[in-house]
């Protein structure tokens, strides 16, 4: 490089700089004057309420519709809407472009009086209730479901109560099934320090304060390296965009019933029933190896809520003959949601679910 | 070769964060991960969950001899009043569902697009 041509670039470097520096200035003075973004504007019907539960109906957009209608099941710590963005940067907007007659299972924070729900209330009585619901709606025998994460638990515990059907398909993401490998959650929630008797029955609901934390805790530099990233990229709308988004969900955690909190802890935790075949519900033994519709498990490999390993065993212990684990690169949310989604696991999510949703 | 160091104050900005947030969440995580922190975390979670317990009953009983209503019976009078507005969803649905069913097509049928869409040609099975 001649002395003139790296002048010339650090100039360009220097003008570029002080050009975003400006920008920040301006653009920094205008997010704190902004409304929040708007999430979860795909026009959808309120099918059902009852008390935490929520099912939705997205109005379909295509020409077309797969046979098979798709009811999705977010984890019951967080908000559906992290399915459905913005435009251009939603699953569920995805789906119904590719023909996906879609359904959705969203949670409202539980009254107190639900403080009694249990690990059988969701998998014996609110998922099937849902499915007969969509059913109905759709005119369909056979529906496929997609859990993420906690809903994902659910959805296989459901599959693995229900092997008679009429589950077509089971996708889920980042779902725990090994919770010894659930990494500090383990630690913190060991049996020989937590007493979570004494905070169900002091609390009823389990705060979702407590939930944000807990997830907090697991990367606490998180939040503040993220501060610093916006404001250096702050003359980048896009990312200041999407920054709010994730930022807005991240924050808006749930709390949960006590009871399910107290299940999930000794059951799951504790005793690591899934895992071992030997979670009894109504008097139901939740076996894998029932579940025998083909399955599709999206883990991420820098999951640092839900570890490789915990998720791993899903596709092993299932009992179908065509299931397949998908390792994407990113981490427990940026798997489902943004930009990496976008190009990696949606389009494989669409070409495996096409094939048998018809 | 070593690579050169970047020229770009900006790209070393981005590094020196990433590496600040990579090297505190290692160090956070190797002091969460002990036994000492995990009993401390909870010491002090069962502490706050009891005197939000206690707090609460004695509340309770500073209401009762003010002759008001506690958190829990307004909880409780909600919880009735849900079970009403769920009753009333039920009945509302099963009046609906005759109207419904009676249309041309019954209630499943209206307006979809038909559920004949088949997966593009891929070429292969994914």
């Amino acid at each position: 490089m001649t002395a003139t041509g790296g002048a010339d670039l650090l100039e360009s470097r220097i003008r570029a700089e002080v050009e975003r520096a400006i920008q920040r200035n301006i653009k920094g003075l205008e997010y704190f004057g902004s409304p929040a973004p708007v999430l979860g504007s795909t026009p959808k019907d309120l099918l059902c309420k009852r008390g935490t539960l929520n099912l939705y109906h997205y109005r379909p957009v295509a020409d077309e519709l797969y046979r098979v209608p798709l009811l999705m099941v977010m984890a019951t710590t967080n908000r559906g809407y992290i399915f459905d963005l913005a435009p251009g940067q939603s699953l569920v907007e995805f789906l119904l472009k590719q023909g996906y007659d879609v359904y959705l299972i969203d949670w409202s924070p539980p009254r107190p009086d639900e403080k009694r729900l249990r690990l059988e209330d969701y998998t014996l009585d609110f998922l099937p209730d849902c499915v007969r619901r969509v059913q109905e709606d759709a005119g369909e025998e056979e529906v496929t479901i997609l859990g993420y994460c906690m809903g994902g638990v659910l959805s296989v515990i459901y599959a693995a109560l229900h092997p008679q059907g009429p589950m077509k398909n089971l996708v889920c993401f980042t779902t725990p099934i090994d919770w010894r490998h659930m990494g500090l959650f383990t630690k913190w929630a060991h049996r020989d320090f937590f007493d979570v008797d004494r905070l169900v029955d002091a609390l009823g609901n389990v705060p979702s304060e407590f939930i944000f934390t807990s997830f907090e805790l697991l990367r606490p530099a998180t939040r503040s390296a993220g501060q610093l990233k916006l404001w250096e990229n702050m003359w980048n709308d896009e990312f200041v965009k999407s920054h709010r988004m994730f930022e807005r969900w991240s924050t808006d955690t749930l709390p949960l019933p006590g009871e399910y909190f107290r299940q999930i802890i000794k059951e799951l935790m504790w005793r690591n029933a899934l895992f071992g075949n030997e979670l009894t519900l109504g008097g139901r033994r939740a076996d894998l190896g029932n579940i025998r519709a083909p399955v599709l498990h999206a883990v991420a490999e820098h999951d640092h809520i839900v570890p490789y390993d915990a998720a791993k065993p899903l596709v092993e212990r299932a009992g179908s003959t065509d299931k397949q684990e998908l390792v994407f690169k990113g981490g427990h949310v940026s798997v489902v949601a943004g930009g990496n989604a976008v190009k990696r696991l949606w389009p494989r999510l669409d070409a495996w679910l096409g094939e048998r949703s018809i | 070769m070593a690579e050169p160091p970047s020229k770009d104050p900006a790209a070393a900005w981005r590094d020196l964060v990433a590496q600040w947030e990579k090297n505190l969440n290692e160090l956070a995580n190797r002091t969460m991960g002990s036994d000492e922190f995990s009993k401390a975390i909870n010491q002090a979670m069962g502490l706050s969950a009891g005197m939000q317990s206690s707090l609460s009953e004695a509340m309770g009983r500073y209401l009762a001899s003010l002759n008001l209503p506690s958190r829990a019976e307004m909880a409780g009078i909600g919880e009735r009043l849900h079970a009403i507005e769920e009753r009333l969803d039920r009945v509302l649905t099963l009046l609906q569902s005759p109207a419904d069913a009676a249309k041309p097509g019954g209630a499943a049928a209206t307006s979809k697009p038909p559920r004949t869409k088949r997966p593009p040609d891929r070429g292969e099975k994914p």
